[in-house]
Formats: C-alpha cells, structure tokens, sequence
C-alpha cells in the first residue's frame, strides 16, 4: 500500500514517470505468463465444460449436460469417495507426522541439518518413480516390504492388490512424498516462536509436554493452517504417484478424482468436455474447502 | 492479512492448475483438406519433420537406420521423439489439442485422429492401397475410401512357451492344442519346473479378444454393430477369470495395473510361467534377453483356432507444419526394399503385398516367425473387423475393466457381460458421432 499511495497521488504522469513503474515491470513477465498459461486455459476449460466433445472431434453446446451426467454417474461418486478418505487420511498423517518431525528436527542440536535434507529427499524424487519405487517394494511376494514381514512371520499382504489396503497404501506413499516438505514449513514456524517463552516457562516449571501444548502449538497455529490447507490441495491433486503405483486399481478401489478426470479426456471415447466438467467441479470442491478451513482457522486465532 | 493473500493466491493456483490441466483444448471447426497431386522427393532438403514413435525393442535401431538413410537420401532432417506405448494416445491428444500436431506418428489405432489424418491416396494415387496386401490395406481405410494410415507391419496374437521348462517336464512341445490341453499341459510344466504360474497374458482387450474370438465371438461385427454373442461371451469369460481367480495366471498381476496396459513379458522372461500369450513384436526383444529356448506354437483352439490381429499403422498429420514431407516419409519407409530391411531385423511382419508373397527372411527365429505368420491364415475373417472397428479400442477397455470386477469377486459373469455389451453399444454410438 505505501509505494502504491504515493503513485495515486501523482496521478498516471507521475507514475509513468518511472519512479514507481519498476515493479511492476518486473512483475509483468511472470503476470503474462500466469495470464497466458493458467488464467486463459483455465477459462476455457470452464467454457469447454459445456460442450459435448465426443471423441475430441465434434463439439456440441450441451449447457449443463456435462454436469448432470457426472452427478449421476455412480463411479463418479466411487471416486469423490476414494478423492476425500485419501485427502483425509494424508492430511491428518501429514499433519501429526509433520509436526512430530518438525519438533524432532527443531531440537535436534547435532545433524539436523543433514537429517532434514534426508527427510525432504523425497519431495525432489519425480512422483511417477516414487510410484515405480514404492510399487516393487510393496509386490506381495517379491517386494522387500513383504519379505521383511513374512521374515518376522506378519505374512505377505497385497498391499496394492487387495481392495481393503490398496487405498491405506497410496495414503501412506504419499505421506513419504510430502512429509518432509510439511516438516520444513512447520519447523520455519517453530523457528519463529520466541525462545524467552520457553524459558519463561522452564522458570514456572512447565514441562516439556506443557510447553509443546501450552506454547509450541497455539503459537505455531497459522503454519500448521497453511500445511492443512497445501495438504488438502495436494490430496485432491493427487495423480502421478497413483497412477504409476496401482494405475487406480485393484478394481478402481485407488482411482482419484483427478484420474477420473484424465481417463476421461484421454481414453477412448474422448470426452473432453466431461472431464473439463469435473475439473470445474474439483476446483469448486477444493475452493470450499479451502475457505473452509481458513475460516475456522481465522475463528479459532480469534478465540 | 498476509496469510490470507497467500489463501488469496493458493487458491488462485488451484482454479488455474485444476482447470489447465485439464483443458484439452478449444472448439474448432475442421480444417479445409487441402493437399498436393504428388510429392517431389527432391524438395525436402533442409526440410524438418517430427515422428513420434513407440518402440517395442528391437524396431527401434532398425527404424533409426532407416531414417539415417531417408536423411541421406532426400537431405531432409527426421526427429525421432519415442514416447512409451502407454502415454502414446494422451501425449498425441494432447499436442492435436494444443495446435501442435507432429507430421507422422506410430500407432496402433488411427481412428481417433481419422479426421486430422493425410489421405495417403490423394499423394500417391487411388492404387496405392494395392500395394498392400488386402487385409492389411483393409485396415488403413475409412468407410469411405480414404486411405489414412499405412500399415507398416501386422500383428497376431499368439502362445510363446519357454521350450527349456516343457523338455524338462516332459511335456512335448505342442503342433496344435485345444484350450483344455494347453492349461493341462501349463499346469504340469509349471509344477515341474517350480514355477508360480502357468499361463500368463498381457493385460490387454486386444489380446483378451483371442480368447474371446476363440469361444467363438467378436465384439463388433462387420456391418459395425454389436455383434457380442452373451452366451459365447460368458464362457470365455468364465473360462479366463476361472484361470486368474485360481492364481493359474497370476491375479496379482491382473489386480495390481488398475486400468493400464501392461505386458507380462516380464514374468515369462522371469522364467515364472511357461506359456505366455502376446504377439510377435515380443520376439526380437526375446531373442536379445531371454536365458532359456523358447518357441513361438499355434494359438489354442475351442470353437475356433487362430489368434487375434493387430498391427502398426503410420499416420501424416494435415494439420502439421510439413503434411507433404510426412506424407512422403511414410511412403519412403514403406517402399518394398525398406520395408524388408526394418521387417528383417525388427521382426516384424510385413504389410506389402510383394513382401507377403515373396516373404521374409529373418536374421534369425525365422520358425518363430513362421508360426506368427501361419496363425493369420487360421484367424477368423471377422476379428479382422472387430480389430479395425473406430469403436474398438473404448470396448476393449470395457472388457478389461468388468473382467477386472469379475477377477476381484465384485461381479458375476453373466453381470460383466451385460455390462461390456452395453459399453460396445455406447462406443459404436460415440465413434459414430
């Protein structure tokens, strides 16, 4: 706001000037390009959501055809179902196992530093050869996974053929992926409380678990709304990982929203204009639950 | 404040990625065809044209020396772009989509850009389609005359065994078998040889079509309507998930690729099976990496013999900045002496009439290849149009997917039957739109 007032009270002269336009010319490359490659297409797949476009050939208006026949469309709903127990699941494992990692790391006097780069290693790792790595370890009977547990004698799992572990599965491996990025976000949070508070505190006699509960976590709360909100766009997004892991099976029992999405505008018969009718739909469920969240976050900041 | 122009933001990129990622493109008119009488090879040097390819081994140096020898012949300049066959479809849809059609692709079904594609006959003539063999010309053409795709080589699903683990079991190779003698024979082979599995199979429509064609139906005929005999259906069906359920050919396998297509070559190379069904472009990779003799034997017969046809078909894009340069690579390539070279080291069967005639002599596996090309002969005439039917490939995915169901316990038979017939209704009435 200050370097805009001044611009205002000169008026356009003023500002084409050039004292002030600099920013804004910097900005404007990246403003193009967001425009161009993300604000266009994004619109015109809203528009291309009402069109029928079977095979990818004929485009027909349809109004809210598209619309209609995704809601009742019952494998649709199998997959909002698989879409939001997964986004559940690696949230709330995201979350906790976050936040543990990051006040493990936090105190971590020796190695962090190393450690955390090993813990983040996975988030640079292309999601499709996690999905490849992780879909050899976890082979029913040849994967190291299921070798170690018939070992100890825990027996061989399906982990990504038996429909009852398949989707506990795919929440686990994208756990790994995200964690450590989640980690560092919270530990830049925890990095940011005030250290006298600790040690206030530690001279009224708090314990370490009072301190975590009583300080650490109140004051880390708008970090931890920020992983709650990225890891809530991240499950609804989730892809690439899944599909090189189990390709959404056994059975369609791992198959996501955005797979969903993808096999209708790809596989035979095309439809684009149904898959572009999902996206919006996925946008508008993502946008409402990321408001959601914000506002119970803005609530309880408010508390 | 901060925090919520972060919001503000994050929910910016979520509209924009959500919504991008999946706009595949706009609604736009046909282009006007427009296209030249005859192509100049002569003109094209310093010429550039991009071929998207997927390769399935041994194919892809031999098409590499032949487009060294089509640079050096025309001066014109080949980018090869390999892309795997499982991202084939989305990659091409994707750049038609985007306005940035290449000018020649490798396919296995030219339909879906049937409107995009060169008409090879308005650049080498109405009797060029002759200089192919009949069936294989027959599946490059539309209903109405175009010819818009060459066939570069044809397929036909067939039996490889592992030659070594059926000696061993004392299981004599078989000249002709019934479905019932080759699970027989499988199961003792396996169990002589400690082997998990006994049969294995691609996880493919394509390839589940052969056993479908061989209890005796197809599943769109040849006036293009659903031809799915349901009573004929079920058995098969009953007869191959009776064989996944009860782990004979491996469940895991069939469970654990969810909607993709993925080739079981790997366990069969494994030495984990000992009768494996797939198509001869597996035999120049075989020939390179599998430790064991192996055989290429006729398909199993129940109602009917024969296996099940595909092929690999060349397509020009009009749309592309070069239609003219591609439309002639594509001849080039498919010229009798160029054909003969890729087919002699590629393995490949050939499409050419001249070629078919006179035959091919391989550089080696030539029984093997043999075999393949003797099933062709045995294959009904109508899975040749179930095979080149614009509605095929959407119905083959429906069988994988309701076989799934059926493999998983989620459905019966007779329920996954109804369920395919009603999928091949929908993609006859799509591909028709």
């Amino acid at each position: 706001m200050s370097v805009l007032a001044p611009a205002r009270a000169r008026g356009v002269r003023g500002w084409m000037r050039g004292k002030n336009l600099a920013p804004y010319l910097f900005v404007l490359p990246n403003m193009l390009i967001f425009a161009v490659f993300t604000i266009w297409p994004a619109f015109n797949g809203f528009n291309l959501s009402f069109y029928d476009s079977s095979n990818g050939r004929t485009y027909r208006p349809v109004g809210t055809g598209n619309y209609t026949n995704i809601l009742s469309d019952s494998q649709f709903w199998g997959v909002v179902q698989h879409t939001v127990l997964f986004t559940l699941g690696f949230v709330v494992l995201s979350t906790v196992l976050g936040t543990a990692l990051a006040l493990m790391l936090n105190s971590q006097r020796r190695g962090r530093g190393a450690l955390s780069a090993a813990y983040f290693l996975p988030v640079l790792i292309s999601p499709v050869v996690v999905g490849i790595i992780w879909k050899a370890a976890l082979d029913r009977t040849t994967g190291l996974v299921n070798q170690v547990l018939s070992a100890i004698g825990l027996g061989s799992p399906g982990w990504l053929v038996d429909s009852s572990l398949s989707l506990i599965s795919v929440i686990l491996v994208g756990t790994w992926i995200h964690l450590g990025f989640y980690a560092m976000i919270l530990i830049s949070g925890l990095q940011s409380i005030d250290t006298s508070l600790y040690e206030a505190a530690r001279m009224d006699g708090a314990g370490v678990w009072q301190s975590v509960r009583l300080i650490t976590l109140p004051l880390l709360r708008p970090t931890l709304m920020v992983v709650i909100i990225l890891a809530t766009i991240a499950g609804f997004q989730a892809f690439d990982f899944v599909y090189t892991l189990t390709g959404g099976g056994p059975v369609g029992a791992t198959t996501l929203i955005i797979q969903y999405i993808y096999e209708n505008a790809f596989s035979y018969p095309i439809q684009y204009g149904l898959a572009s009718a999902a996206a919006v739909i996925l946008f508008v469920v993502v946008f409402a639950v990321t408001f959601v969240n914000y506002a119970i976050g803005r609530r309880s900041e408010s508390i | 404040m901060r925090l919520r122009t972060k919001i503000a933001a994050l929910c910016a990129v979520v509209l924009a990625t959500s919504l991008s990622a999946c706009a595949p493109g706009s609604p736009q008119s046909e282009a006007a065809q427009s296209a030249p009488a005859s192509v100049d090879f002569n003109s094209f040097k310093g010429q550039t044209l991009t071929y998207v390819y997927f390769t399935d081994g041994p194919d892809e140096q031999a098409t590499k020396d032949m487009i060294a020898k089509f640079e050096a012949a025309t001066g014109a300049k080949v980018n090869l772009q390999i892309v795997p066959f499982a991202n084939l479809a989305t990659s091409l849809q994707a750049r038609l989509s985007a306005g940035n059609a290449p000018e020649v692709a490798r396919v296995t079904d030219w339909h879906p850009y049937a409107d995009k594609e060169v008409d090879f006959k308005q650049y080498f003539g109405s009797s060029y389609p002759s200089e192919f063999a009949s069936g294989a010309a027959a599946t490059a053409m539309d209903s109405a005359g175009h010819m818009l795709a060459v066939p570069s080589d044809v397929t036909i699903n067939g039996p490889m065994i592992n030659v070594d683990a059926f000696k061993k079991a004392g299981v004599p190779v078989p000249a002709k078998w019934t479905w019932d003698e080759l699970v027989a024979d499988a199961k003792k082979v396996a169990a002589a040889n400690n082997m998990p599995y006994a049969f294995a199979i691609d996880k493919s429509g394509n390839r589940l079509s052969t056993v479908l064609s061989q209890f005796g139906t197809v599943m769109i005929g040849p006036d293009g309507k659903n031809a799915l005999d349901k009573d004929k259906a079920a058995k098969a069906l009953t007869f191959f998930t009776d064989l996944v359920k009860s782990n004979v050919s491996p469940k895991d396998f069939w469970l654990g690729s969810g909607s993709k297509y993925t080739g079981a070559n790997e366990i069969f190379l494994a030495g984990q099976v000992p009768v494996y069904l797939s198509g001869p472009w597996q035999v120049g990779a075989f020939a390179k990496s599998a430790t064991f003799n192996w055989a290429a034997v006729p398909n199993p017969c129940q109602e009917r013999c024969g296996g099940f046809p595909g092929g690999k078909f060349m397509i020009a894009f009009k749309d592309s900045k070069n239609p003219a340069l591609a439309a002639a690579f594509v001849q080039w390539m498919n010229r009798s002496e160029n054909q003969r070279e890729v087919d002699k080291t590629a393995y490949w069967l050939p499409t050419r009439k001249d070629l078919t005639d006179s035959g091919v002599e391989y550089a080696n596996r030539q029984s093997d290849m043999s075999s393949f090309l003797s099933q062709i002969n045995a294959t009904p005439s109508d899975t040749w149009t179930d095979a080149n039917s614009p509605a095929f490939t959407a119905s083959a995915t429906a069988l994988i997917n309701e076989t799934d169901k059926v493999v998983a316990g989620q459905q019966d038979v007779r329920t996954a039957v109804e369920n395919i017939s009603t999928a091949i209704d929908k993609a006859i009435k799509a591909a028709g739109s």
